[in-house]
């Protein structure tokens, strides 16, 4: 059987401006049996239905206690959501949060935005001298540190929207943006297990807010993230192994 | 028909112009009560069967849970393609085939793949109002396109063909439909086919609830249809006919550069499926398929059941031919749907969604599960009766 090679009739323009497929390496080490327990029991007892649209409450409740206990920030269960990976969690805050024809001010390499940033209809710049409408600041903690606190003492007298991208971090980064009181409510945390459990697909979007229209807008999307994943991601991080990665 | 009760509670109220809110809205406040029937989403309250949950359980056993490509295993693809041809009678093969999060990520990663601005999307009203989103934020504009009870909601290629506009650059076809539980019958569907070949619409068909189709009638895709491989992206998930909704696995089956652009939209917005769930999946799909039809007859009789439930409240409906829903006329209460279905769950404790969470216009209807077991489904009934009767207009 051949395939059929084209449509009737073109594609959607925007398809051009993305990048082929790179396929990502699938080769992960092995995780812990009481992981793969977790997922199993959970499996067992039936967990094979929708999740709560925004992640179960047990996962939920242990990414704002996490944040509250690493950073002294506060965050409400309902102010996270759970989401399929980091790639989800990205592209669902930086669609709702950057308009079109605005800029997204990313110091390093924007390959991880620029897809999403395309089908936003924004555009990345690294530096501040070359923005013209800032939307957001997509900041990682591997990030010069020093133009870093520059920008976010600026974003204080700034409407910008923050995200705070942990998901490629190998130690737990030593402070939070959200810390700082002026800008908290405007801090979107993204984080997952990706470094360890890439295949499972869980990663997650915590406070601000914009939480619950991030929400809605995740659950427009995929609906929920994958049950079982979920809970063999709850029992991962419940055992301490989420830092250093 | 009455306007909107203002006692209704502003959340409910609120969210009313928005379908898919409305109806997360309502199932919050059965969240937080006791003692609820649920009657409102799609979720299978049958469990995922066995062979599947243990293909599942070796895999992860096994530690084969890395990162999949972001089309999907191979495997998988395969086995779709093989089970695409051979039951729906599509020309497909591993290259026209992707998997993906669910059903509902296939339809928008399908639109965002076709969907210019400005372009219009031929939707049957009613409406599953959960994919508004994805065609709104590809810059498509919905046009209606009308079906009736009379016809059971049967989809008319006249109908089609009134609605098409010189924008008009997709039809998208949900059979058997949400929220009506008509299909869309084989008849139909050739003459479909003929209007879009002549004039040159893209089909964008959901067929998840395919499997589930009750007698005598009979699913049919017109991918199959000759002219139409070029022209359709077919959507399917393991989510409804093996009660898998929580593994969030789905396919998509289009031209092979349809399934290239989906793939690189994918890339950027979800990545590949979890693992896990393809596992899971390609056991469903290869696998004994006996579980499908023993899900199907258990559904067939709870129709049944929810179907003379509906006859003693009075309520009208088109013949509910496949799916997981009936699609009832409540005109004869003389209450706006969603001040019914607010009531009903108030009053009764029976969560069901208001017609106006498919289409601002279906203010008198109300969709419904069959998705508790019949002692459930008798019960809902006998609390729903009592209410109704007392607000009867």
């Amino acid at each position: 059987m051949s395939a059929i090679k084209t449509l009737s009739r073109p594609l959607a323009e925007r398809v051009a401006g993305l990048d082929r497929l790179t396929e990502w390496p699938s080769a992960e080490p092995d995780l812990p049996p009481h992981v793969i327990q977790a997922a199993m029991d959970a499996l067992a007892r039936g967990e094979t239905h929708y999740t709560d649209r925004p992640g179960i409450p047990e996962f939920r409740q242990w990414v704002a206690d996490d944040l509250g206990k690493a950073y002294g920030i506060q965050i409400a269960p309902e102010e996270v959501t759970i989401t399929c990976g980091s790639t989800e969690a990205r592209y669902v805050t930086l669609t709702l949060l950057a308009a079109p024809a605005t800029q997204v001010l990313c110091l390093s390499d924007a390959a991880q935005i620029r897809g999403a940033l395309h089908l936003a209809g924004a555009q990345p710049v690294d530096s501040i001298a070359a923005a013209k409408q800032i939307s957001v600041l997509y900041l990682r903690p591997h990030d010069d540190r020093q133009a870093l606190m520059t920008l976010l003492q600026q974003a204080e007298t700034e409407s910008w929207w923050l995200v705070w991208d942990m998901s490629l971090a190998v130690d737990r980064p030593d402070f939070h943006p959200a810390q700082n009181e002026k800008l908290a409510s405007r801090v979107v945390t993204i984080d997952s297990l990706s470094r360890r459990m890439a295949g499972w697909r869980v990663g997650w979007m915590a406070g601000s807010e914009a939480a619950l229209r991030l929400r809605a807008r995740k659950q427009a999307m995929t609906i929920c993230t994958t049950s079982v994943s979920q809970w063999a991601g709850l029992e991962w991080v419940r055992s301490g192994s989420q830092w250093p990665r | 028909m009455a306007a909107l009760n203002p006692n209704i509670p502003a959340a409910v109220r609120e969210s009313a112009a928005d379908g898919t809110q409305l109806r997360y809205r309502l199932m919050e406040m059965a969240a937080g009560m006791d003692d609820i029937i649920a009657l409102g989403r799609g979720d299978p309250d049958l469990p995922t069967p066995p062979h599947i949950v243990a293909a599942a359980n070796q895999a992860m056993r096994e530690q084969r849970t890395g990162l999949s490509p972001v089309k999907g295993l191979p495997q998988l693809r395969r086995a779709i393609a093989n089970h695409l041809r051979r039951e729906n009678g599509l020309s497909v093969s591993y290259d026209n085939v992707m998997v993906t999060t669910g059903g509902q990520e296939g339809l928008f990663l399908a639109v965002q793949a076709v969907i210019n601005p400005g372009d219009d999307i031929l939707v049957p009203d009613p409406r599953y109002s959960s994919y508004d989103d994805a065609i709104h934020r590809a810059g498509g504009k919905m046009v209606m396109v009308p079906t009736n009870r009379e016809d059971a909601f049967n989809l008319e290629a006249e109908a089609v063909a009134a609605a098409i506009t010189p924008a008009a650059k997709a039809l998208l076809i949900v059979t058997p439909s949400n929220p009506t539980a008509g299909i869309v019958t084989e008849d139909r569907l050739r003459d479909i086919a003929k209007v879009a070949i002549q004039r040159n619409l893209i089909v964008i068909v959901d067929e998840i609830y395919g499997k589930i189709v009750y007698d005598p009638w009979r699913h049919f895709s017109i991918g199959s249809l000759p002219g139409m491989a070029e022209r359709t992206i077919t959507l399917d998930a393991f989510s409804k006919a093996y009660a898998m909704t929580g593994w969030r696995c789905g396919y998509a089956a289009a031209p092979q550069n349809v399934i290239e652009a989906m793939a690189r939209i994918k890339q950027v917005t979800t990545g590949p499926v979890a693992t896990v769930s393809q596992w899971a999946g390609l056991a469903a799909i290869t696998g004994t398929q006996d579980c499908v039809e023993d899900y199907r007859q258990i559904y067939a009789k709870r129709r049944q059941v929810l179907l003379e439930g509906l006859d003693k409240m009075g309520f009208a409906y088109g013949e509910p031919r496949g799916g997981l829903f009936v699609w009832a006329d409540c005109s004869s209460t003389g209450i706006h749907a969603t001040e019914l279905s607010y009531l009903l769950l108030k009053e009764a404790r029976v969560l069901i969604f208001p017609g106006t969470a498919f289409g601002e216009k279906w203010r008198e209807y109300v969709r419904i599960t069959m998705l508790e077991p019949i002692e459930v489904l008798k019960e809902a009934i006998e609390r729903m009766i009592p209410v109704v009767s007392r607000y009867r207009l």
